[in-house]
């Protein structure tokens, strides 16, 4: 049943025509099917326990947006300190090559959706292709539907591409509540290296929905290093998904900072499909208002001397409700796996929650893993500390939530974009007791 | 009613484990037989219904335990209630279906064992191992008919005595009809009869149970115990347990379960209430043994319960404690409403899977009252096929402030082909709560392993030596008794998992 969010979603997809082969419209075909026969996930889907989709699906959000390719997008929004080019700017899920830098670089190819879809869509096979049999995976399919554009990148193998290559997602304002997707794909061949910055920003205005998919594959011993920074204003609701499958001895690391937008979910899904492969994430989300925020994360291990190693933090403050769910799961024969998962969270105010979940499914016993979750506040004597040497209680707070978060990107070795991030969370931190005045008890 | 096999014993019987004592007990049970044969006869037709469940089943329950009107409406509202659920199906279980017509619900118990030497042999060695007494052993093996008298007569002599103190301990049926006002005050108040699946069949079906009433002030001079058994075939169990412990009361509870070997699956579906006024203090203990099923996964109980403390005082404490080796399926949340302020919960858990069993085991802590604290420590071991899934809530409710919770939870892996598992939530709205979870899964290690056999000891004894220690934890939680046979249990469970 299509309810009021995906009916005119869905009566858009029937009557466009999509280039790309026979094979692309039966798969799309296919997940239509999926999506009128199961709808979005209802109140009992496990995975959108802390999520409920009730609202939402009775919004409307007009498909697409046909005036994407001449909309005005204030320049300052694409800039990222110490990011130059090249840079690939997507305006509600249209490539804009106005707005994108593009110098020739040898060993990769930084080409979009669009364009492959009309000159070789048979590349795209074993990725557009990939299906969603669970119905819990809605926005994955909805994706499949209706994604014409996005980034495709290739790095040959052997290639080191030495610059940062900055993505940027912009959900600019329409006249009227606009729902876009966007379909990425990374592929980093053999022993080749990529690093890649994916940002999403937005303008004010009218709401949108940005429903981004990402996939990525890493070839046998390709690195990826991937920072995702989500600077979205609050006008944005942002279903984000990153599939990523790892070859043997591949590594990816990836730091995701979530700031922005009033209802954010994150799918992200890892497999470590080759031996020695490994999987490194920091990430922070920090929220205030009536932010929402959830991330899920599931790491599969299914080779052999596979290690992920994830520390995550969250911050919830005001009326905001931060979910984190980050499942190991280790395959039967996945022997020698080292999964270690660290999820610390800081509630501050009495109208905010915290919901956490770290879960470990282990199927094989040659097995190091373990898993920890916090839920709690400052350190007292710490903040006591900082105002004897003469800080405000506001501003102790905020140095202290600072450097809690600071884990996810501190690692982040360009200067500039690591102050520029810290700048970022610091805007966003607590400034409520410096509004009211209001002393907590003490402890 | 339809006819079947039958004697005049409660096959879903409650017996309350009698301290090893000799003599009296061979009295009894020649007693019991004498009462045995001369009722067997004119019980057959109406001792016992055929498979399946409708109204008029429940209604028959509760006039066979004569139960009075309120007690019929509850048990049909339930019933209904029932009809209009799905069986839960999230926990991380396979359960093949099941098919609930296909069980009596009061069913006399399939003749059993005439003596020791008709016993299963394998069985048998079990208890020698355990260090079960033999008269117990003949109890334990389900030699015909000692269920009941035994509760009876071991309920009886305790009662003086605890009636002295003003503790009432009987079965539930007695309570019904002897305190009314007591079970019609507490019955259902902390797992309503429509809280989920099993609990709503159970309040519909129950057959018997204990009830425990601890009055204000006192202090139960002993440790109170009950030994669940299921005998016959083709039944299910559904035993209701009730405790309130009234202001600054205390009591310490006992629970052991067995169940004979079988090749069928049968159903074990029980309720455990516990209700902790201001200062109370109650202390659960469970050691749950029922058929795991054999080596190849053919049999077994599937265990579907529902415990759920309530601390209604302030300062209230319910703690728990489980050693969970039996059954081929556990699914069982024993939880701590912390209603009360400074109230606190615990919960101590040793869970072994082994062969193909499967077990969905954890609690929920809810934090409701100030300064509530709650303790979770979980201990699962997986051996064999077996399957073992640790699944917690920790709930900080808004006005819970100063609340605090630590849980910790640890996998052991033997053998290449079992799972440990490790679901939490955690649901914090209060900015003053401190939770903290932590886990780890991993086999035991092989320097540890190479350092006992290094001094001699064999493999098999080094395993039960390094599973001892990961559990010592828990067992410190339990009495001493039942730490003992826990330790047992856990050594004749593991037996054959290494090597």
């Amino acid at each position: 049943m299509a309810t009021g969010f995906l009916e005119p979603l869905l009566a858009a997809a029937s009557s466009s025509a999509v280039a790309g082969g026979d094979w692309l419209a039966g798969v799309r075909e296919r997940a239509l099917r999926q999506l009128e026969r199961d709808g979005l996930p209802g109140p009992r889907s496990e995975a959108w326990k802390y999520s409920s989709l009730r609202a939402l699906g009775q919004r409307r959000f007009e498909p697409g947006d046909a005036a994407a390719a001449t909309r005005n997008v204030d320049a300052g929004l694409l800039e990222l300190a110490g990011v130059d080019a090249p840079r690939l700017v997507f305006v509600n899920g249209s490539f804009r090559a106005d707005l994108s830098r593009l110098p020739s670089l040898p060993g990769v190819q930084l080409r979009t959706l669009s364009q492959e879809l009309q000159e070789d869509p048979d590349r795209l096979r074993g990725f557009l292709d990939r299906p969603h049999a669970d119905a819990a995976d809605a926005f994955a399919r909805l994706n499949t539907v209706l994604a014409a554009d996005g980034p495709v990148i290739r790095v040959a193998a052997g290639s080191v591409v030495e610059p940062l290559v900055h993505l940027v997602n912009v959900g600019a304002s329409a006249s009227v509540d606009l729902a876009w997707q966007l379909r990425g794909i990374v592929e980093v061949g053999e022993g080749a290296s990529l690093r890649l910055v994916e940002h999403h920003v937005g303008e004010a205005g009218h709401e949108h929905l940005g429903n981004s998919f990402s996939q990525i594959v890493l070839r046998a011993g390709a690195r990826l290093d991937l920072l995702q920074v989500q600077d979205s204003p609050e006008s944005a609701n942002l279903v984000r998904r990153t599939e990523a499958s790892l070859e043997s001895d591949a590594h990816l690391e990836l730091r995701s900072i979530e700031a922005g937008a009033r209802w954010m979910r994150h799918d992200l899904a890892v497999e470590l499909s080759g031996d020695r492969s490994r999987f490194v994430s920091r990430g922070v989300f920090a929220l205030h208002g009536r932010q929402h925020a959830d991330t899920r994360l599931d790491v599969r291990h299914t080779a052999r001397d596979t290690s992920c190693d994830i520390v995550w933090r969250g911050v919830a403050d005001q009326r905001s409700r931060g979910i984190f769910h980050g499942a190991i799961v280790v395959a039967a024969g996945a022997d020698g796996a080292d999964a270690q998962l660290s999820n610390k969270n800081l509630l501050l105010s009495d109208q905010a929650e915290i919901n956490t979940q770290p879960v470990l499914e282990i199927h094989a016993d040659e097995v190091k893993a373990a898993h920890g979750a916090t839920v709690g506040q400052l350190d007292e004597r710490a903040l006591f500390y900082l105002r004897s040497r003469g800080l405000s209680r506001a501003e102790a707070r905020s140095l202290l939530t600072l450097a809690f978060c600071r884990v996810a990107f501190d690692s982040i070795t360009n200067a500039a974009l690591r102050e520029h991030i810290d700048a970022m969370m610091l805007e966003r931190l607590p400034i409520r007791e410096d509004e009211t005045g209001q002393e907590p008890a003490s402890p | 009613m339809a006819t079947s096999m039958s004697n005049e014993s409660d096959p879903l019987a409650r017996h309350d484990r009698e301290p090893a004592s000799g003599e009296g007990n061979e009295q009894i049970i020649a007693a019991i037989n004498r009462r045995y044969g001369a009722g067997f006869v004119t019980d057959i037709e109406t001792d016992t219904l055929p498979p399946g469940l409708n109204e008029d089943v429940v209604r028959w329950i509760s006039a066979r335990k004569g139960e009075p009107g309120w007690m019929t409406e509850w048990r049909l509202k339930a019933y209904r209630h029932w009809l209009t659920m799905i069986p839960p199906e999230w926990a991380k279980l396979r359960i093949g279906p099941i098919d609930f017509q296909a069980i009596s619900y009061f069913a006399a118990p399939k003749e059993g064992p005439k003596s020791l030497a008709e016993v299963d042999p394998k069985l048998l060695e079990t208890y020698e191992k355990l260090g079960v007494p033999l008269h117990e052993r003949a109890r334990l093996a389900g030699v015909a008919v000692d269920a009941v008298f035994d509760s009876v007569s071991v309920g009886t002599t305790f009662r003086k005595e605890l009636a002295e103190a003003g503790v009432i301990f009987c079965s539930m049926s007695e309570a019904v009809k002897e305190h009314p006002e007591l079970v019609r005050a507490y019955l259902g108040s902390v797992v309503p009869s429509s809280d989920n699946y099993f609990a709503a069949l159970n309040s519909a079906v129950f057959s018997d149970g204990s009830f425990v009433f601890i009055p204000k002030g006192v202090r139960c001079p002993m440790e109170l115990s009950t030994y669940f058994r299921i005998n016959a075939i083709n039944t299910g169990q559904f035993e209701r347990t009730l405790i309130v412990a009234e202001e600054g009361a205390s009591v310490s509870y006992l629970e052991g379960c067995t169940a004979p070997m079988r090749d069928e699956n049968q159903l074990h579906a029980a309720v455990v209430e516990l209700v902790a006024l201001d200062d109370a203090d109650i202390k659960y203990s469970t050691v749950q043994n029922w058929y795991p099923g054999d080596e190849n996964g053919l049999g077994g109980i599937y265990n579907f319960v529902t415990k759920r403390g309530d601390c209604r005082g302030a300062r209230s404490k319910i703690s728990w404690t489980q050693v969970e080796t039996g059954s081929a399926i556990t699914w069982k949340y024993p939880s701590c409403v912390l209603r009360g302020d400074d109230s606190v919960g615990e919960f101590h858990s040793v869970a072994l899977t082994h062969h193909h069993q499967q077990a969905d085991t954890g609690t929920k802590m809810i934090h409701i009252g100030r300064n509530t604290k709650s303790k979770i420590i979980a201990k699962g071991i997986s051996a064999g096929r077996g399957q073992n899934s640790y699944r917690g809530l920790v709930k900080v409710e808004k006005g819970a402030s100063g609340a605090r919770n630590y849980t910790q939870c640890d996998s052991l892996l033997i053998g290449k082909k079992c799972g440990a598992h490790t679901f939490p939530y955690i649901e914090v709205k209060n900015p003053s709560a401190i939770v903290e979870h932590e886990a780890t899964t991993s086999k035991i290690s092989d320097d540890q392993l190479f350092y006992c056999r290094s001094r001699g000891i064999a493999e098999e004894d080094a395993v039960s030596l390094i599973v001892d220690g990961f559990c010592r934890q828990v067992f410190r939680e339990l009495p001493m008794e039942f730490a003992v046979e826990a330790k047992k249990l856990l050594e004749v469970s593991l037996e054959g998992a290494v090597g």
